[in-house]
């Protein structure tokens, strides 16, 4: 008969034991204010199918305090996450290969960086045009 | 105990042992492998290799190139006619070796490159950056993957050989995981357990080259052969002795002393040479690198590093740091993590340390020892292609030629010859068992294996260093005797079943004793200089020299049960290259002219 | 002589044949500064106590025997040195995510088993002879996969890996890169065959992008990188599947 007895680690309270994991679980955590982000915009959507006066009123509910407190946890949580995101696209990104030379991973980051902002300014550029 | 029934079985899981498994694969799918290592495959010694493997490939290069440097670089202590068919198979396994998917590095219209490698005259070491024997040993295990016949059996640790009717048909071992044991019955064993030098104290190698199928071959009466051939490889890191590649030389690196002055120049390797040429300078054989640095030692003209002793540097900052990342990626990762040095940036403190066994158990061409059924390859045979010093990348191409070798060998054999007398045979495996729980099991012992293997190693290296002296080496002579006696004293601290390593050990430091044995005794008595066996001594320094007339033959260790070994001798097989000066540099260039003027 | 630094190395046995689970003992390990954390372990068996047990060999980071979590990051103890810790105590534990056979020694089988399952090796493209030589591979070619042909195996991936932890049938990072490495290689046809285990349950898809098995890695493999190509990879397969004419039948 074998002595073996293998023993089998626990996996309860993984995240918490290395501080990589933790930033992970964040991340992906952040991912909730996403999705909430999206459900207020897609409410926003409802109302104004349902009308001017719905429309107007979803915008003054927009402009209370808490709603802009909450926009700007929202605003924290997401830009965040972006970061996060970012971090991990060398990753999870096929290897960019430009005239030979693999791309440096640092690279593909600031990449990321670069679309992210450059979307951010021709939003608020069209926002503001049609105001 | 378990049982097996193999056709052919091979202990050792290294690039031979993995080789020899394919090879008896691809012959006959119908024949049953039983693989048997003491670590997982790609964790075997192999793995460590960095220079790469020789096998001509250029034009300008031949097979005669490579014998005579084969023959030339072993002191004359070569079996001829296995160099020849060794150089002629070298190409071929090489190019197999690329259709089972090793990287080997390239060159730029994508055909597989060469680098020059010391004592070769023309370029033709295969390499896979400077990781070739890790690239060798992870396509050979993969590749063997695809194989059902190969049953392996990872993490078994072989203890003894079954023998009957004079033939060799099985093995005994130990399961690590539960300490059980597992009686492995074949028609043909294959030897394939790498070499002995952990028997020394500062070596290259990992710590599983503990010498075990030597041992085993040894204790059944098969003859251990120029064991006296021990390697030191010129370039090491200091203490750990952590290998630089040959490599390092081949790309272009210096060694220079304390006065950054190129000292081999000095030692019949000259002329200086701006960039590497084949056979001057740092492209020298290993013995002649090594003993150099001992002549430096005693003229006072090495480093003498507060914590690393005496070292010389190797200086490859002028091949710049993008050079050296593509060539030798392994060997700066290594300075840097090991000794915080940026080899681009300052010169490698080095000295030479135990690498390679050239001797080992005595196999004729086919592989085969005296003992039927037995077959033995790579580091623990002795084939006969390293004579008295082995050029740097045969070992690797050794593994593959007679890996298959002996694999074809075996299988006929296997088909050839009935199955044994199973019964008979446990009977013989059960006293095996018996014998090595005794170790364990044991009380009342006083002695730590620990501390019996640093005398060991320390007294070998004492005794077989680089020069060595008739006291000396009766001082180790007699160490090891006391060891043998000690060892019966031993007292393990772990007395359990499951992954008992304190006892695996045991064994090992067992296997040791007697490999050490044969090695100290077989260069005591041979009473001349060569190739890496040098010695100080004999009346008026008669032993310093190179003598054909009583000593151009191989020394052969025979065990004795309780005593030293017997040590007798047998002839050199010469077919094309008689015995001749062995020179480098200039002189060695004037001597390959006169040989090829006398030919035509 | 410098006076003679100790070492504090805290080290979680399990002797299976006595202990019900594992626990914490302390050993003071005098050292210098070459010494590695793998030379640390190793003056303990030999001085203090011969049962202490893990796996090791070439003490040059390339067999990849000596894994272990060291203050809980999984590292080849050969290439972690003590001087990097003193003071402080180092803690040395088995390789996380995988059963523990006896103190640093942990149960491989299954981690072999997934290397064979992915079929890491050479399936021809086009038959060829060792007459016909070698095959020529381009730099391009080369670049393509050379990367991932230096995993040693030595798993710190999957120690470092949740989801192996949460799911022990994942194939996982270290045998997902190989099979990549073997699927980029251009001497080689394979690449079907191989997806359809990436693409399957245990495959590429358990992998949530923690990304610490590619940080982790001694060899700069980075193997979650191969996952996550082959993500994408299992994904145009899967596409491609209702495009073709015979509707993906092979």
């Amino acid at each position: 008969m074998s002595k073996r007895r293998p023993y089998v680690r626990p996996m309860d309270g993984w995240w918490k034991k290395n501080p990589y994991y933790v930033e992970y679980m964040v991340h992906e955590g952040t991912a909730l204010f996403v999705a909430a982000y999206a459900i207020v915009l897609t409410f926003g959507l409802v109302r104004l199918s349902q009308g001017e006066a719905a429309w107007n009123g979803w915008l003054e509910a927009m402009k209370s305090p808490l709603s802009i407190i909450f926009h700007l946890v929202l605003l924290a949580a997401i830009v965040y996450h972006a970061f996060t995101w970012f971090k991990l696209f060398p990753l999870t990104t096929p290897p960019v290969v430009l005239n030979g030379k693999k791309v440096e991973p640092e690279l593909i980051v600031r990449g990321g960086w670069a679309a992210a902002i450059g979307a951010t300014v021709v939003s608020f550029v069209i926002v503001w045009g049609l105001a | 105990m378990e049982i097996y029934k193999a056709d052919v079985v091979i202990v050792g899981g290294g690039g031979a042992g993995l080789r020899a498994a394919i090879a008896v694969a691809e012959s006959d799918p119908s024949l049953k492998i039983a693989l048997v290592s003491k670590v997982y495959p790609m964790r075997s010694h192999t793995v460590s290799a960095e220079g790469g493997a020789a096998g001509i490939k250029r034009p300008d290069d031949s097979l005669d190139y490579h014998f005579h440097d084969t023959v030339g670089g072993g002191d004359w202590l070569c079996e001829q006619d296995v160099v020849e068919y060794f150089v002629e198979q070298a190409p071929i396994e090489l190019t197999r070796l690329e259709h089972w998917g090793c990287p080997w590095s390239r060159t730029a219209d994508g055909h597989v490159n060469v680098r020059p490698f010391g004592g070769m005259k023309i370029q033709r070491t295969w390499f896979a950056a400077d990781k070739s024997g890790f690239h060798i040993l992870h396509t050979l295990f993969q590749t063997s993957i695809q194989f059902p016949s190969i049953k392996r059996f990872d993490e078994y640790f072989c203890i003894d050989l079954l023998e009957e009717d004079g033939r060799c048909q099985g093995v005994v071992a130990i399961e690590m995981a539960t300490g059980e044991f597992t009686m492995i019955e074949g028609k043909s064993v294959i030897l394939a357990t790498g070499g002995a030098g952990r028997v020394f104290r500062e070596s290259t190698l990992g710590g599983i080259v503990t010498g075990d199928g030597m041992a085993l071959a040894f204790r059944h009466g098969v003859a251990l052969r120029d064991m006296e051939f021990m390697q030191y490889h010129p370039t090491c890191m200091p203490i750990t002795g952590l290998l630089f590649t040959e490599a390092c030389r081949g790309e272009g690196g210096y060694l220079v002393n304390k006065d950054g002055y190129r000292y081999l120049q000095d030692y019949g390797l000259g002329p200086l040479q701006d960039k590497p040429k084949n056979k001057y300078m740092e492209l020298g054989p290993r013995d002649r690198l090594s003993q150099a640095f001992w002549y430096e030692q005693q003229k006072g003209r090495t480093i003498e590093h507060p914590v690393l002793g005496s070292v010389v540097y190797l200086d490859l900052r002028h091949l710049g740091e993008a050079y050296l990342h593509e060539r030798l990626p392994l060997i700066y990762e290594m300075a840097e993590t090991f000794m915080g040095i940026d080899p681009a940036k300052e010169p490698i403190p080095v000295r030479p340390c135990i690498h390679y066994t050239m001797g080992g158990i005595k196999v004729d061409g086919k592989c085969e020892t005296s003992l039927p059924g037995l077959y033995a390859i790579g580091e623990c045979a002795s084939v006969g292609i390293h004579g008295a010093n082995r050029l740097g990348s045969n070992s690797l191409t050794e593994l593959v030629v007679f890996g298959k070798v002996a694999g074809d060998e075996a299988a006929a054999r296997a088909k050839s010859v009935a199955p044994g007398n199973s019964a008979s045979l446990l009977k013989q495996a059960q006293a095996a068992e018996e014998r090595v729980l005794a170790l364990k099991t044991k009380t009342g012992g006083t002695e730590r294996v620990s501390a019996i293997r640093k005398e060991m190693v320390r007294s070998m290296e004492e005794g077989c260093g680089i020069y060595r002296l008739e006291e000396t080496m009766q001082q180790t002579c007699d160490k090891l005797a006391e060891l043998r006696e000690r060892f019966k004293n031993i007292n393990l601290d772990d007395k359990t079943s499951v992954w008992n390593t304190d006892w695996l050990y045991a064994i090992e430091v067992d296997y040791q004793l007697d490999v050490a044995q044969s090695v100290v005794h077989s260069a005591i008595c041979r009473k001349e200089s060569r190739g890496a066996h040098q010695r100080l001594d004999g009346p008026d320094g008669a032993y310093t020299r190179r003598d054909d007339v009583n000593f151009l033959k191989h020394s052969e260790a025979y065990y004795v049960p309780d005593g030293a070994p017997r040590i007798d001798y047998g002839d050199v097989k010469i077919t094309k290259s008689p015995p001749a000066a062995r020179v480098y540099g200039a002189a060695g260039e004037k001597a390959d002219q006169e040989r090829n003027a006398s030919h035509v | 002589m410098s006076e003679q630094k100790i070492i504090e190395i805290e080290v979680l046995r399990y002797l299976p044949e006595s202990d019900e689970k594992p626990r914490s003992e302390i050993y003071k390990v005098p050292f210098t500064d070459d010494m590695s954390v793998l030379q640390g372990v190793q003056y303990v068996k030999d001085n203090f106590d011969g049962s202490l047990t893990f796996r090791w060999s070439c003490r040059m980071a390339i067999c990849g025997s000596c894994g272990m979590m060291i203050n809980g990051i999984p590292k080849l103890a050969c290439e972690t040195f003590i001087r990097d810790y003193y003071p402080k105590r180092i803690t040395v534990e088995a390789l996380a995510n995988f059963p523990i056979e006896k103190d640093m020694v942990v149960d491989l089988s299954g981690f072999i088993e997934k290397l064979e399952a992915i079929q890491p090796y050479i399936i021809p493209k086009e038959p060829r002879t060792v007459e016909e030589g070698e095959h020529i591979q381009t730099p391009a070619q080369f670049a393509e996969y050379i990367q991932f042909t230096s995993c040693i195996n030595c798993t710190l991936c999957y120690a470092a890996c949740p989801q192996v932890g949460l799911n022990p049938d994942f194939i996982g990072p270290g045998a997902l890169a190989l099979l990549h490495r073997y699927n980029m290689d251009s001497r080689d046809g394979g690449q079907t065959q191989r997806m359809e285990l990436a693409a399957s349950e245990e495959g590429v898809y358990n992998c949530s992008a923690v990304g610490y098995c590619s940080e982790v890695c001694p060899k700069k493999v980075d193997p979650g990188n191969a996952v996550n190509i082959n993500k994408i990879n299992a994904a145009k397969d899967y596409f491609l599947r209702f495009l073709s004419p015979k509707g993906g039948a092979k």
